[in-house]
Order: C-alpha cells, then structure tokens, then sequence
C-alpha cells in the first residue's frame, strides 16, 4: 500500500539530511508504529506519506514514494488527501473552523460529498469517536485531549483508507488513550492501513502489527523494543500515589494528616468560564518540597488550576503561601511554569541568552544544559530548535528561575526515554530547594518516575 | 428573528453605500434605526442603547460644539466627528452580521452567492487566523508576565526590547500556526477542483424577503 524506497530528504536550511536511505513497505490493512528517539525522523517519514513532503514542506528529495502504486510527487495534494486522513501533532492548530460538527464536515464539504450524506457521516462519526458531549462547544475551548479526539475524528470522516498518526497520544488521559485505541482497532478492523509515530507505545501493544524503530533517519533493524531512548511496551505501573490533602467538587477527596505550614494553600478556589463552572476547590494543601501530580479526565480543568494558582486567571476564593495571602500579581512573581506550546515562552536570540534572563551570570546555566543535553546548542536561536529541544530549554529556564511555584504543563508530549528522567531529575532538584512543584500529566510512564503525591481533579458535573 | 447571512451581507453593503455617499447625512437615522431594530432582534438589549447614546454623543461633537465653542480647533475636531458619525451609523448595522454568523456560516452563504473561490478561501483562512492570534498573543503576554517581562514598567523602560520580546515568539507561533492549519486544510481538500458542497446550505426566510424589498425600495426612492 505504501511504499518508500531510498529516501534521502533534506529540509531547506538544515545542515544535513533528516532521512537518510530510508525504505520501508506497509502492505494493505497493516498498523505499524513508528518509534524511535526526538529527532530520529519519525514525523518526516509521516509527511513524506502524505504528500507534505515534497507538496508543501521546501527540500531535496531523493528516492520514491508510492501509495497505492502511485507516485506522491505526481498526485497534487487534495488528490492525495482522498486516500489518506492525517493528524498532526497539536490538535489546536488544525482545526479550520470554530465547532466540532463543522470541523468534521470540513474535508466532506471540499470534497463536494452531497449535504444530506454529509450530516449523515457527521453524525456517525460523532457516535464512533464519543463526540456527543462536545457537540455545539467552542474547539478552542475544549482541553488539549478532548481536541486530540475532534482531529482524529475529522480526519478519518472521509474514510480515507490510509491512516497517518504523528503522536496521537500526547495529551490524552489513560480513559481516552483507551477509546482512542478502541477507535484505532475500529478503523483497523474496517479494513485501513494505519501508520502511528508515537513515544508511548504501550497502548498500541495488542493493536499493532508491527514496531519500526527508526534511528538517525533511517530504520535501525538490530534495535529492539525497550532499549535505550525508547519507551517499554508493558503497560507502566504506578505504586499507590497518596492523595494530597483536598475537598470540593472538583477534587478526589485526600487524607486530612497534620500539615505543614510550607507551601500552597488553596481556599474556595472557583473558577468560571461563560457561565459554566469549571474548577470548584474547597480547601487544598500543595506542601513545598514535593512533586504532587495534577491528573483527572481531559477538560477536568487541569491547566486552568494551573493558570490560578501562578495568577494569571481571575478566580475567587484565595491561595496563601507559607501560610501568607498572595494576590494574583504577587503569585505571578512567585512562579514559572512550563506551557504545553513552548514556543510561546522563548523571548531572546540564543538558548544561553534564554538562560540568562532567569539566572543572570549566576552559574548553574551551563549544568543545566548539559543535564537536559543542550550543551551543544548554546548559541543556536531558541526558533531553530526542534519541538523536544525547546521543551527541554523551557524546562531549563524554569529550573534557573529560582521561583517558589513551579508548574509543568504536559513537559513529557513528543519525549523519549532519556529526556523523561532529565525532566524528573530538575523537578527533584527544584523540590529539594524548597518549590512546590506541580506536574500536569497524563503520562503513566512520567508519573511513575515522578510523582510523590496526586491531586485527582474530577470533571463537574454540567448543570 | 434570524436573517439569512446572504441578507446580513446586503445589508452592510447598501447601508454604507446609502450613507458614505455624499449627502448620506440625511440616512443615518435611518442607519442608525435599522442597527437598533437588528440589535432588538438579536436580544442584545446594551447595543440596542448604546449604539443611539454613540451615535448622539459623536452628532452634539460634530454639530452643536462649534456652535457653542467657535475655534478653529473644534471645527477640526467636529468634522473629524462627522464622518466617525457614519462609521457608528455603518458599525451598528456591521455588529450585527459580526455577532450572529459563524465564520462556517458565512463561508457557506457566500459559497451559495457563487462568490469566487478565491475570495471565500481567503476571508475563511482569515476569519480563522484573526482570533487565533489573539489566543496567541495572550498566551505570549501571559508567558511575559510570568518571566517578570511584562508589565507597563518594563516596557516603558526598554520599548524596543520590550516590543521584540513580544513580537518574536508571537510571530514565530503564528508562522507555526499558519503552517500546521494549511498543511492540513490543503490536505482536507481545500482548493480542490471540485466544487465544494456545505453541509447546512443557508436558506432564505419570509424576514429575509421582507427586508430585501424594503432595501429595494429604499434604494429605488433615493
């Protein structure tokens, strides 16, 4: 079904090739999942599948691409868009209009499929992906992994029959990554030929055909699953994590133990978004010193706790710190915090300049670095860096920053096995001076390595 | 009362047409009456009030200050005034279509004029990007506060730094942003040969008539 032979592909500016004699033959209703370590060339090999590459993306291009015995180059790209669905990484950004229903029926309408066959296929891939709590809700008001299931799902409303996934678990919580595998072995089972890149693999074990472990931009055929860089196939077990101390609808109640006066405390914290009610706290204790885990469903208002408690959202109720009321201004003074989309937190010219604006000529910066292995890329521009390396220099910045609140937002999406333990590494470091670290995850295998304690959010019911 | 986006759309056109032209002085209130009546019909009460207070407040500037206050400076002032008197006349009418089309809703109706693909592709991508990058741009603030970057004080001491500290990484997520949203839109079908199809395809209601012939006739009158 697709073939790639010989491929050498280097994009324009880059000093050297990102594929490099890259083959591999996906034969007819198979799923295979690409892995490998951040910048092997997982998400090049996608786009040279569906076409971006050479369509759309500027590049030297050597060998062939076949799909279905056809030659990409010579398709254009809505031709190529029939036969396969593609979701990119960061749902957010491909969503063409404000709602689901219309987001689904976008590739339809262009199409030119009749209306009437149109809200009939809407419809049904509303029910085949769980979509009908989402229905009539504003798309970039929906939380990352609910986004996450709308791309999926309109990206396979035209029954495309090849599939093609860049990291289509990132965000998701443990319910979703199973209805999204439960969609996976679906379509699957329906007949699609299904190429996955992916860092979390375990999910897919059971689902998938085959594992292809890519390395240095082309496919390393001695590699085997749970080797160095890459993550294990077992479904990752995390101990018991105590509950933090928490009441109010939108907690999982935690245990009352005598509590330190050190750290955050929340009173009454509720928080309201047109109308609707989207965070409801009683009372909760975030003790310093500690790693405690944010976790609960998709749009269980993880990441607006988040943007509470470093003062950025308006909110009532309060949050002392070592047992004093802070004002929303004095807590954004207190705290850093690490965005899902990095790239919106890089403000200067080069990754040590970055590093500076935090730590001055203090030292610490050049450690830092090398512990997230940025080492070599001190003087490049934060914009040239790739996804995983930008991460990795936000995560740096926050280390350096000397605040009291730390909060890292999803820090794991599109990370191998290595970097996740660099990751765990700073945030030990920043408990251990003293921060209270909060971790918004999904990741089982993060959580694992990191979390000391958890504060379960609970989605509210709707009125 | 819901109109069908194809008469918002005419609407907007002939009202600032009728009351751009010279002499359209004459046809503000009637510009003005029609905003509101579209604002009582959309139950937004606020704009039902504040649009006429505007539109009373900028008329006493533009026409019974220089009376009152003979200078040179407020005959400047007051014709400035004048003309920003049809723009609240113009603006009242414009909300409208603002507030109650979606921007699916308006590609759709003007897909059904048979406006040419290059128009409705490009005011679609348009009205996709603009309030993108405003989520954009307030993530970035919010990133610059939060870096002890923002804030009036910062700024005013280092304007020009201050201004690319925001411009970059705005710029950089917006081209990024622009990327992701083309490579899959193109790969969705947009532009493609064949004609596109909408899934609630807009419909013409008895209101739309009745507001069409009364476009009409005003038109023909004057």
């Amino acid at each position: 079904m697709i073939e790639l032979k010989g491929v050498r592909w280097t994009y324009s500016g880059a000093d050297g090739p990102t594929l490099d004699d890259f083959s591999l033959q996906v034969r007819r209703g198979e799923t295979v999942v690409l892995c490998g370590p951040s910048g092997s060339g997982k998400s090049t090999a996608l786009r040279l599948m569906n076409g971006l590459i050479p369509h759309f993306h500027d590049g030297t291009l050597e060998g062939t691409v076949h799909l279905d015995g056809q030659a990409l180059a010579d398709l254009p790209l809505d031709q190529i868009g029939r036969l396969t669905g593609t979701v990119l990484q960061h749902p957010r950004r491909q969503f063409f209009t404000d709602e689901t229903e219309t987001e689904l029926a976008f590739a339809l309408e262009n199409f030119g499929v009749p209306p009437e066959k149109i809200r009939e296929r809407v419809a049904a891939a509303v029910d085949d992906h769980g979509l009908g709590d989402l229905a009539g809700r504003s798309l970039q008001r929906l939380s990352g992994g609910q986004q996450q299931q709308v791309a999926c799902a309109a990206a396979t409303v035209h029954r495309p029959p090849v599939l093609l996934l860049d990291e289509p678990t990132a965000n998701l919580s443990a319910a979703a990554v199973e209805r999204f595998t439960a969609t996976l072995r679906l379509l699957r089972a329906q007949g699609a030929t299904i190429v996955i890149a992916e860092h979390r693999l375990y999910h897919l074990y059971g689902t998938a055909d085959r594992f292809v472990v890519m390395r240095d931009g082309r496919i390393d055929e001695s590699a085997t699953i749970g080797d160095d860089g890459l993550r294990g196939l077992a479904r990752p077990t995390r101990l018991q994590t105590p509950l933090t101390c928490a009441h109010g609808p939108s907690v999982a109640p935690g245990a009352t133990a005598p509590l330190p006066r050190a750290g955050l405390r929340l009173r009454g914290i509720r928080c309201d978004f047109h109308g609707r009610r989207v965070l409801d706290i009683d009372e909760s204790h975030l003790p310093a010193g500690t790693i405690t885990a944010v976790t609960g469903p998709n749009g269980a208002g993880k990441s607006t706790l988040a943007r509470i408690l470093t003062g950025l959202q308006r909110h009532q109720g309060e949050v002392l710190l070592d047992g004093r009321p802070l004002t929303r201004t004095q807590r954004q003074r207190v705290s850093a915090i690490v965005m899902q989309d990095v790239q919106r937190q890089l403000f200067t010219d080069s990754v040590e300049a970055e590093l500076r604006l935090e730590a001055g000529q203090g030292s610490g910066v050049h450690e830092v670095l090398r512990d997230l292995d940025l080492e070599r890329y001190a003087g490049r521009h934060p914009l040239s860096l790739s996804g995983g390396q930008q991460q990795r220099l936000v995560v740096a910045a926050a280390r350096l920053s000397g605040r009291r609140l730390v909060v890292f937002d999803e820090p794991s999406s599109g990370v191998d096995q290595r970097h996740l333990h660099s990751i765990t590494r700073v945030m030990r470091d920043l408990a251990a001076e003293g921060a209270v670290v909060l971790l918004i995850s999904h990741d089982e295998e993060l959580l694992a390595l990191a979390a000391d304690q958890e504060l379960r959010l609970r989605r509210l019911a709707r009125p | 009362m819901s109109l069908d986006p194809r008469t918002k759309i005419v609407l907007v056109l002939v009202t600032s047409v009728i009351v751009m032209a010279p002499g359209g002085v004459t046809f503000i209130p009637a510009a003005l009456a029609l905003g509101v009546l579209l604002a009582l019909g959309e139950r937004a009460w606020r704009r039902a009030v504040a649009l006429p207070l505007t539109a009373g407040a900028v008329a006493v500037v533009a026409y019974l200050l220089p009376l009152a206050l003979p200078y040179p400076v407020i005959g400047v002032v007051a014709a400035v005034a004048g003309y920003l008197l049809r723009f609240v006349a113009v603006g009242g009418v414009a909300l409208h279509l603002m507030r109650t089309t979606t921007p699916t809703q308006l590609t759709a109706a003007l897909r059904a004029a048979r406006v040419p693909r290059a128009i409705t592709v490009s005011l679609a991508v348009m009205l996709r990007f603009l309030p993108a990058i405003i989520t954009e741009a307030r993530a970035v603030h919010d990133a610059m506060r939060l870096r002890g970057l923002g804030g009036g004080r910062g700024l005013l001491r280092h304007p020009v730094l201050g201004i690319e500290r925001f411009t970059v990484p705005l710029i950089a997520s917006s081209l990024r942003l622009a990327d992701d949203l083309s490579a899959s839109a193109l790969l969705r079908g947009l532009g493609s040969p064949t004609r596109p199809t909408t899934m609630r395809p807009p419909r013409f209601g008895v209101a739309d008539l009745a507001v069409l012939a009364a476009l009409t006739t005003t038109a023909v009158l004057r």
